[in-house]
């Protein structure tokens, strides 16, 4: 071998490198090519490290957890620490290289976590997989930043995603609660932010997005009201109770609607308010609010109860705005005083004034400054007399002291003040109606109700009805009475007696025994007059009875009627007495007696029988005397029975024991009310016992 | 020279080329100096591979190459249902052994690293002396040639462990062991590593030798 030595000195060195070299070379010279290519690639595609801040770590692990964007991984956390001074975390996370130019200034990071809401569970995969961190960002690519804030919950509004972004501004009693969603017709048109306080804490702002296809929806007429919880009103229609849906029911939401036609689109950013219920956003839109309310405070020396948020602020009588909120001050630099006085907040609408042109805050606090130097001044006064409400009014005071309305750095201008005009009116009206509404009026319609009942009872007896009939029984009796045949016939019978007498008496003349007869004649006129005046009396019997009925109409007394039905009894027991039927017969027997026998008498021709007819006529005539003379007290018989009936229904006219009986009936009544009266006490002073029984 | 760390090989070793005999190093019939093809097996016969140390080098360095990822990268993903986790060689055995079961942890350690390293050792170390005269005797190096051919083939014993988890456990979402890019990796390592050593010509351990006496006979 040794031999070769110039043998290979002479063959030329890079002939032998490339003869000699295997072409196995290959292989490693491919593997080292592959392997820094993959190296190079992977270190290309390798994207930025960001670093994102957060409160809390909430389970984030380096290596492990991801960035994800629209659900899809985009990065991973490679480190976490602290933020110098430990006060924040810091995930440092490799993003992939397509997606880390659009993370600029405009993304947000937040961390997905399981989480329960009345809307619904979200990240539940999260429970089993760790939590990641899920980002968004615009579709513009921008600078990145050195550090980006994250926060632990998923923002309102992603960068990127369309939709109206709106804010809402809730006064007292509003609930709305983060990410409750914006209802239309039942349909989730957006969704609430967070809730935050206004800076000066008499409000509630939370943005809001209106998603983008439903833009449309919203214009600056459109109202919005709260439809957490539910209503219950009882109506006409009966009992209602209404309520959105569970969902709002339990996390609160908001609907909105347009009640009136023509409003104009609305740009980002608008401040709508949240009404509590539909009414009153529908009567908002007619006494709208479309600027900026101009916020003034007012402090009042004296701390009077009745004041309440959203009690109206008036000027001349016209609304302007109202209270917005109350609170106490204590300020001894400013008062002189440690008292506490009432600071009130006014939101004032500028649109109410009537301002000429342009209605803005600044021009409503002009044209107040104006006002007050010339004497305008705030002052509390009733409201209502009912509910003893305060409202405030501002009132020109025509030699108030000089005050302007100024506002002091960041504060409030202050408005000055006047005597309050609150009266005792309110104290007095209320212990008018205290005492009104403690009259027993319900006891008094009580016995009211008792007392038509029992007339009611009273008035449809059957005595009473029965009354009337008795009576026209009775009339009816009389009449008969009086136009029986036999009563009629008297003076027929009369007639015929006394033309029998004429004839006997010219009989007589011419036998010239008129002597005699003058002595008949005497004793025949006696019984004639007798019987005169015997009917004499029956017109006025006729017009006592009269009256008695027209007494007994126009009286519908229960006794009275029992005794009514005794009387008409008694008289009709009178009137058909066999005696007093009997009365006209034997009357009439009489004349025909008579009238017998003087016919005996002409006819016999006896003279010697004159006397003795003359005596039997005599005789006859007083009988009919007699019994004419009967009549007469017949008549005064019912004379007084009817008097006595008068003065009987006179009597019960008076009402005395009428009045007895129904004085003893209220009596009982008001017994029975006087019972009910303490029972409603006793309730009063124990309402338990309604419940308990005792 | 003689060595003095290889008491027992004082005597000269006569080699085959010395006696003009060519054997096949496929069917190891030997046949006269010149014979180009096996007339037993039809495998071409070489006295001398005169590539064999460039192809020893060349596949040494791919294994080597190959190694790296190998160590780098996960070998096996384990998804579980509540997390996937993937584990390096390495990272695997120190875990192992970080809930107990030492003898484990040292069998993959003892597998997956100690051999390849001692491999690539004792592959380079075989290259480099036949060219360069070393003090351990032929025989030992001899010895420690077949030593490295014997043992190449259970580093296979990593891939095959993979191949058997990721086939046995796939429960779909309940747990799934899937291989990572590091077996492959480490399966070419493995690969390279024993062609490297089949490319060694262990006659030139001899050769040198001859070279070195016949230096010394100069001498």
């Amino acid at each position: 071998m040794t031999e070769d030595l110039p043998e290979v000195s002479v063959s030329p060195a890079r002939k032998i490198f490339f003869s000699g070299a295997s072409l196995v070379w290959v292989l490693p010279l491919l593997a080292l090519a592959v392997a820094l290519y993959v190296a190079w690639q992977s270190y290309n595609a390798r994207g930025p490290l960001i670093q994102v801040e957060f409160e809390k770590g909430a389970g984030i692990k380096s290596g492990e957890t991801e960035l994800r964007y629209r659900d899809v991984t985009v990065g991973t956390v490679e480190k976490v620490g602290f933020t110098e001074g430990l006060g924040r975390v810091t995930a440092s996370i490799r993003v992939d290289k397509e997606v880390a130019p659009y993370v600029d200034s405009g993304a947000v990071f937040w961390i997905v976590q399981p989480e329960v809401t009345a809307q619904g569970i979200t990240g539940l995969s999260t429970v089993l997989s760790g939590v990641y961190i899920e980002g968004s960002w615009d579709d513009v690519s921008g600078p990145s930043l050195e550090r980006y804030h994250g926060s632990s919950e998923a923002p309102l509004i992603r960068p990127g995603q369309e939709g109206l972004e709106i804010a809402f501004r809730t006064v007292a009693n509003g609930q709305l609660t983060d990410n409750a969603p914006i209802l239309f017709k039942g349909i989730e048109v957006g969704r609430l932010g967070r809730a935050r306080i206004s800076p000066r804490g008499s409000f509630a702002i939370v943005e809001a997005l209106i998603y983008e296809e439903h833009r449309d929806l919203i214009n600056d007429s459109t109202r919005f009201w709260d439809t957490a919880g539910f209503s219950v009103s009882i109506g006409p229609s009966g009992a209602e109770i209404d309520f959105s849906s569970i969902a709002t029911l339990v996390g609160g939401g908001v609907t909105f609607d347009t009640f009136v036609s023509g409003g104009n689109r609305v740009a980002d950013g608008t401040v709508f308010e949240v009404f509590p219920d539909k009414e009153t956003a529908r009567s908002s839109v007619f006494n709208s609010s479309e600027v900026e309310p101009l916020d003034v405070s007012v402090i009042f020396d004296e701390n009077i109860s009745g004041l309440a948020v959203g009690a109206p602020v008036e000027l001349s009588g016209l609304k302007i705005g109202e209270v917005e909120a109350l609170s106490g001050v204590v300020d001894y630099n400013q008062f002189g005083d440690s008292r506490v006085r009432l600071n009130v907040n006014l939101s004032i609408q500028p649109a109410r004034l009537g301002l000429p042109g342009d209605v803005t805050a600044e021009n409503a606090l002009a044209f107040l400054q104006n006002s007050v130097a010339s004497g305008l001044r705030a002052r509390l006064a009733s409201a209502s007399l009912l509910t003893g409400g305060l409202k405030v009014e501002l009132v020109m005071v025509p030699d108030a002291p000089a005050a302007r309305l100024t506002a002091v750095g960041d504060e409030l201008p202050v408005m000055p003040t006047t005597k309050n005009e609150t009266s005792d009116a309110t104290a007095t009206v209320e212990g008018v109606f205290t005492r009104i509404n403690n009259l027993p009026i319900e006891e008094l319609l009580n016995a009211a109700i008792a007392f038509l009942d029992s007339a009611d009872a009273f008035v449809s007896n059957e005595d009473l009805v029965e009354a009337p009939t008795d009576v026209r029984v009775l009339l009816s009796e009389l009449q008969g009475l009086f136009t029986s045949d036999d009563v009629r016939n008297i003076p027929v019978s009369l007639n015929a007696t006394l033309m029998q007498v004429e004839e006997l008496v010219s009989q007589l003349e011419q036998e010239r025994i008129a002597a005699k007869l003058s002595g008949v004649l005497d004793s025949a006129a006696q019984a004639a007059t007798a019987v005169e005046t015997s009917v004499e009396g029956v017109p006025a019997l006729l017009a006592q009875i009269e009256a008695v009925a027209a007494k007994a109409e126009t009286l519908e007394l229960n006794e009275l009627v029992t005794e009514l039905t005794n009387l008409t009894r008694s008289a009709e027991a009178v009137v058909g007495a066999d005696d007093a039927v009997a009365l006209p017969g034997s009357l009439k027997r009489a004349l025909d007696e008579v009238n017998y026998t003087l016919q005996e008498l002409r006819e016999g021709g006896a003279i010697d029988n004159v006397n003795q007819a003359l005596a039997s006529a005599r005789n006859a005539a007083d009988s009919i005397a007699v019994s004419s003379r009967d009549l007469p007290r017949i008549v005064e018989r019912l004379t007084a029975l009817f008097a006595q009936a008068g003065r009987t229904i006179e009597g019960y006219n008076r009402g005395d024991e009428l009045s007895r009986s129904a004085q003893a009936t209220m009596r009982d009544i008001q017994k029975a009310a006087d019972a009910l009266a303490s029972l409603a006490r006793t309730i009063e002073r124990n309402p338990n016992s309604l419940l308990l029984g005792r | 020279m003689v060595s003095m760390v290889s008491p027992g090989t004082p005597q000269k070793v006569v080699t085959a080329r010395d006696m003009g005999i060519v054997a096949c190093r496929l069917c190891t019939k030997a046949w006269p100096m010149g014979t180009e093809v096996c007339g037993r097996c039809g495998h071409a016969i070489q006295s001398r591979d005169p590539m064999s140390l460039q192809r020893v080098w060349a596949y040494w360095l791919v294994g080597l190459i190959c190694y790296i990822p190998a160590n780098t990268y996960p070998m096996l993903r384990t998804e579980t249902l509540f997390q996937s986790d993937e584990s390096t060689i390495i990272a695997g055995a120190v875990e192992i052994a970080h809930y107990g079961n030492y003898g484990i942890a040292a069998i993959i350690l003892f597998a997956s690293v100690v051999i390849p390293l001692s491999k690539f050792w004792a592959v380079a170390y075989l290259a480099v002396s036949v060219k360069n005269p070393m003090r351990v005797s032929n025989h030992r190096r001899q010895l420690l040639y077949e030593i490295v051919e014997y043992i190449g083939r259970w580093s296979m014993i990593d891939i095959f462990v993979v191949a058997i988890l990721s086939a046995l456990v796939q429960l779909k979402t309940l747990a799934s062991i899937n291989p990572g890019p590091a077996s492959i990796f480490f399966a070419l390592s493995v690969i390279f590593t024993m062609l490297s050593a089949q490319s060694f010509d262990s006659r030139m351990i001899w050769d040198a030798q001859a070279k070195k006496e016949d230096a010394s006979q100069d001498d």
